[in-house]
């Protein structure tokens, strides 16, 4: 297998391109919608509760799809740079998601679909929309599993092939039988090796699942006659759509450890806590949807026990190497502050603290206090935007960074970390005090003192999104400065290529 | 300090640690540089400890949250109590008007439509307990309240555009007559173990 070709032009980096500006237009859309919703909640803009619903439904489904979008080129792209793919099919995967897309739009704004982006059964078809918004939205969300099944059939597909199917791709002799394997001259995968893997089993398994839900949901569609058991829809989806929103982040982290490695002029190896790390993971991606079940008490009680000691337990690859590994990397090194090196650093904060927030809300006891409560969009939300779409701008900046001839003023970086971050705080912590406070999420007027709190966030989502359009318009005009003769980034590998 | 504040201050704490350590590592980039492998080698010697001491702690918070679950024993679900059958269905829950003080609540929940949520927030506005009312089953939810006066119950589970106006207020008297029992017809596929939301860990 040829593991060393270019990259530097199309179609490597222009798939990358198409996935990253389709997720980050869509985010910036989704946000705006987000923005509209909040406005609502404060009692600052009217909206009948059937289109506020409408737009809770897309801008939930738009931004996971979004996000995952982003996640899914780049990492596209930084596996290409080891194995050889088919741009076709990345690019034909993108094509059924941006259906799926089209889909939900119409759905939702057209005919007012407001069963949400979590659909539980049997709502979606006992609301007040058309029948038929009902059956483009599923149709939408199954072109979308669709091409993320494609996408990681091709991404699982690549690493077993190049690295010796599981047993190689998991590096299990690289961590069982060290010294046979160095004598060999073998090398483990390279790091962003393992989210791939990752990506492609556990998205595999939520698209089975995803696809085993869709069917039955359509079939009910069709004919109303058909019954589904609520209590087995119920952890289909969970399973889907905990599992899909989990997987981006942790696809993400192969950004960390490129992006991060060239902003501190360090290297990041794989090692045996990284192997061993995203083994755990592996499985603890799979294993912690059950906590969005903990108020079901009709749910089997040992996976309710099993639900919360896994999501405690998931923190721990998660802080012990790729967020320890990150702080390693930073620690007195020649790192430059750059956007694109402080929107990936500030991207682990992210993480971590909407990590916090997770960890108290899969607490069972908290969770009878806390479940669907503003508390849930608080974490998931700081995890999404403060972590997921950081990750996404650090990485693009530190593309443009790279070639650019052009340098971000102080004042400019000052300018979007003071209003980015800050309108953030400002717009997270509405969620949180809502949360503690027991404001339901959901609601298109909410309860006191839901409506004082998001008045507050409101304008710290303006703020932010100052901040971002300031960042939007640095990103232009390192672009318009591009060097051409500098060279590209992340550049071509010259190591030997692994084992096929 | 009341729940919410203990809450947020359990997240606050944990957050600025967090946050502590992140703007250190930040501001060491200031310090002069330091060699790749003298780092890791001190690195990996902190990081042994914190895997350690992470996951230990965080298995000794799973043990000491169980006490704290709310499902309970066979023999728990025992105890006397009042049984009070409660029907969500859009928008509206039908439920009696009042109950008494100090006395044992089982609510038998369950949905005639949709999913929905049966949240209890007392007179101070804190949610106090829940559970998930679903359509085919039945979730028993045991309390007792120990406050009068007036307290709502509010839909916690996304159920269609009247979602946000689905509740009913009722009222916990001390000397309040024995609820009326409401007519319900047995839904299939019930569990049977009864569950509840046992002792509030913040109070």
């Amino acid at each position: 297998m040829q593991a060393t070709h270019s990259n530097n032009s199309s179609p490597g980096r222009g798939v990358m391109t198409l996935y990253l500006v389709s997720g980050l237009i869509i985010t910036a859309l989704m946000l705006l919608v987000g923005l509209t919703m909040r406005a609502a909640q404060a009692n600052w803009l009217p909206l009948p509760p059937d289109f506020f619903y409408a737009l809770l439904t897309l801008h939930g489904a738009g931004m996971i799809v979004a996000l995952a979008v982003c996640a899914m080129g780049a990492l596209w792209f930084l596996i290409r740079r080891h194995i050889e793919l088919s741009a076709s099919l990345v690019v034909l995967a993108w094509v059924l998601i941006m259906l799926g897309v089209v889909g939900v739009i119409v759905a939702t704004l057209v005919g007012r679909f407001g069963g949400l982006y979590t659909f539980l059964y049997p709502l979606p078809f006992d609301g007040s929309w058309p029948g038929w918004s009902t059956g483009v939205f599923l149709i939408g969300l199954v072109l979308v599993n669709v091409g993320w099944m494609i996408w990681c059939l091709q991404m699982l597909g690549a690493v077993l092939r190049a690295y010796g199917g599981l047993r190689g791709a998991l590096a299990w002799d690289y961590v069982w039988h060290r010294e046979e394997f160095q004598a060999a001259g073998r090398q483990p995968p390279p790091p962003e090796a393992f989210p791939a893997l990752v990506a492609g089993f556990d998205g595999l398994i939520a698209g089975m699942d995803a696809t085993l839900l869709g069917v039955s949901l359509l079939v009910r569609w069709l004919d109303p006659r058909v019954v589904i058991n609520p209590l087995w829809a119920k952890n289909l989806t969970y399973f889907w759509a905990h599992t899909f929103a989990n997987l981006i982040i942790y696809m993400l982290a192969a950004l960390i450890y490129v992006g991060m490695a060239h902003a501190t002029r360090r290297k990041y190896h794989t090692s045996t806590v990284l192997v061993i790390g995203w083994w755990s993971s592996m499985f603890f991606i799979l294993a912690n949807y059950s906590h969005h079940l903990y108020m079901d008490f009709v749910q089997p009680g040992f996976m309710q026990y099993f639900s919360e000691l896994s999501s405690y337990l998931t923190a721990v690859p998660v802080t012990a190497v790729t967020v320890f590994s990150a702080l390693m990397l930073v620690w007195r090194s020649r790192t430059r502050w750059t956007l694109g090196a402080i929107f990936l650093y500030a991207g682990l904060v992210g993480w971590v603290v909407g990590g916090i927030g997770a960890e108290i809300d899969a607490s069972i006891p908290f969770n009878l206090h806390l479940h669907n409560t503003l508390w849930v969009p608080a974490h998931f939300h700081t995890y999404l935007l403060g972590g997921c779409l950081l990750f996404v701008m650090g990485w693009v900046f530190l593309l443009l960074e790279s070639r650019s001839a052009r340098e971000t003023s102080g004042i400019m970086r000052g300018l979007v970390v003071a209003l980015s971050f800050g309108g953030m705080v400002v717009f997270l912590l509405g969620f949180y005090f809502g949360g503690a406070y027991g404001v339901p999420r959901r609601y298109a007027t909410e309860p006191a003192p839901g409506p004082f709190i998001a008045q507050f966030a409101t304008v710290g989502a303006v703020i932010m999104l100052i901040g971002f359009t300031l960042a939007f318009v640095e990103g232009l005009r390192l672009r318009w400065n591009r060097a051409v003769d500098q060279p590209l980034w992340p550049g071509e590998l010259k190591e030997a290529p692994h084992e096929g | 300090m009341d729940a919410a504040e203990k809450l947020l201050l359990m997240f606050f704490i944990l957050a600025a640690v967090a946050m502590f350590v992140f703007v250190t590592v930040a501001w060491s980039t200031r310090l002069p540089e330091q060699e790749q492998a003298e780092v890791q080698h001190r690195g990996y010697a902190i990081r042994g400890r914190w895997f350690l001491g992470i996951t230990l702690f965080l298995l000794a918070a799973f043990f000491a949250t169980i006490p704290f679950f709310p499902y309970l024993a066979a023999a728990e679900a025992l105890l006397p109590a009042e049984k009070v059958p409660v029907i969500a269905q859009q928008f509206v829950f039908i439920m009696p008007d009042h109950f008494p003080l100090n006395r044992r609540i089982l609510f038998e929940v369950t949905s005639r439509d949709v999913n929905h949520g049966f949240g209890i927030y007392n007179p101070e506005g804190q949610l106090i307990a829940q559970t998930q009312a679903m359509p085919d089953y039945v979730n028993y939810l045991a309390v007792t309240f120990h406050q009068p006066g007036h307290y709502t119950v509010r839909c916690l589970e996304y159920c269609g555009v009247g979602h946000a106006i689905m509740q009913k207020d009722f009222t916990v008297e001390g000397a309040s007559p024995t609820p009326a029992p409401m007519p319900m017809s047995q839904p299939s596929g019930t569990n049977t173990v009864p569950s509840s939301n046992a002792s509030n860990p913040f109070e």
